[in-house]
């Protein structure tokens, strides 16, 4: 079944990137230091201090943070992404978006506030901090 | 001082003969000649090496292939003495990996002896190099005690890799890789395609109901309940030019 993959056609994480392809369904709290490719299911919380790409095929029930991040798929949470947050026309989101700046393809499906600006992620992020200090 | 450990199967088999006079004139030629420690089948080559640590043994040399190094890794880790490899006959993937020639080309890469620290994984405790493999997965992970990881298909395997040819064995991490095998498309039409999710991990648990099995370094360990984990930079290991990391 698996036999003719030729090992020189083995993708690598040398840089730390997480893939979490079709077929595989994450649960929990999903922390990442470098990038993130999902095109799986995932529910619970996704955070990565890198690059989020979420994939056409990927179903996320999810809070989702990153530093930038590129949607074509289904997200049911909230999202914040420091930077930049991209939604292409096959993306579903139900959920507020925070976000530095943001591009929107024609046919994308966004429910939800949006807040963007250095405002909107500071304030986030100065909310988030107050919440953790609090738990803490 | 070096301590050259050799298999059982090279001492059985004729056809190493020749190899192994040209090996130990090679290796007194570059001055890295030392004792010889021979493995048989009631000897025990944890207790040997000791016993040559304990009288001064720096760098132990198995001189054979991975299953060799597979019996001697433990005491090698825990030791802190240097592994090196000759490697002579088939099934010799970690001294490829290692960047070793086969037969007496080795000798030339020990006596440049350049030492690399590399990361050790353990499944319940046991040690391996390469790498842990499940062709049938059907189990659930839990991953650095924070998130649990299942397959969706009906068909998948489990792979982690520590020393393979696109890992860092150096890094503090294993890489588990699920490949599954996803269905596209409606009835007759649709078509499979195998799909590989990687994940980089410091620590994993698989546990089922009933009992699997796993290879480590391609051996069978068959059990419900497997802990993963790494030990970072523990093994110190000769190496040569071509290894792939």
């Amino acid at each position: 079944m698996f036999k003719d993959k030729h090992k020189s056609d083995m993708p690598s994480s040398a840089s730390g990137e997480t893939i979490i392809a079709q077929g595989v369904r994450v649960e929990g709290d999903f922390h990442s230091q470098g990038d993130v490719v999902i095109d799986g299911e995932v529910a619970g919380t996704v955070q990565t201090q890198g690059a989020l790409v979420v994939g056409e095929t990927a179903k996320i029930h999810a809070d989702v943070k990153a530093k930038s991040a590129v949607v074509a798929g289904e997200v049911v949470g909230n999202i914040f992404a420091t930077e930049i947050l991209e939604l292409l026309a096959t993306s579903h989101v139900k959920g507020d978006i925070v976000t530095g700046r943001i591009s929107v393809a024609a046919g994308a499906q966004v429910n939800g506030r949006v807040s963007m600006g250095e405002e909107a992620t500071a304030g986030r992020g100065k909310k988030a901090a107050v919440e953790e200090q609090e738990t803490t | 001082m070096y301590c050259y450990l050799y298999d059982e199967y090279i001492q059985e088999n004729k056809r190493f003969e020749r190899e192994l006079l040209k090996i130990e004139n090679r290796l007194t030629d570059l001055g890295i000649a030392g004792k010889v420690s021979r493995l048989a089948l009631f000897r025990n080559a944890e207790e040997m090496i000791r016993d040559e640590i304990d009288h001064g043994v720096s760098t132990i040399v198995v001189v054979g292939n991975d299953e060799t190094i597979r019996k001697v890794i433990d005491v090698v880790a825990d030791n802190d003495v240097v592994l090196g490899i000759i490697p002579i006959g088939p099934n010799n993937e970690l001294a490829r990996m290692m960047g070793i020639p086969e037969g007496v080309a080795a000798c030339d890469v020990l006596s440049a002896r350049r030492v690399e620290k590399i990361d050790v994984g353990t499944v319940n405790g046991r040690r391996f190099v390469t790498g842990v493999m499940m062709p049938n997965f059907h189990a659930e992970i839990t991953c650095e005690d924070k998130f649990r990881v299942t397959s969706v298909a009906r068909q998948a395997e489990l792979e982690i890799r520590n020393l393979a040819d696109v890992t860092d064995p150096r890094d503090g991490r294993f890489e588990a890789v699920i490949r599954s095998v996803v269905k596209k498309g409606w009835g007759i039409f649709g078509r499979t395609q195998l799909m590989e999710s990687i994940l980089p991990l410091s620590s994993m648990a698989i546990r089922s109901e009933k009992p699997i099995s796993l290879f480590v370094d391609g051996e069978e360990m068959r059990s419900t309940r497997f802990d993963i984990g790494i030990e970072p930079l523990l093994l110190k290991v000769i190496t040569g030019k071509a290894r792939v990391f």
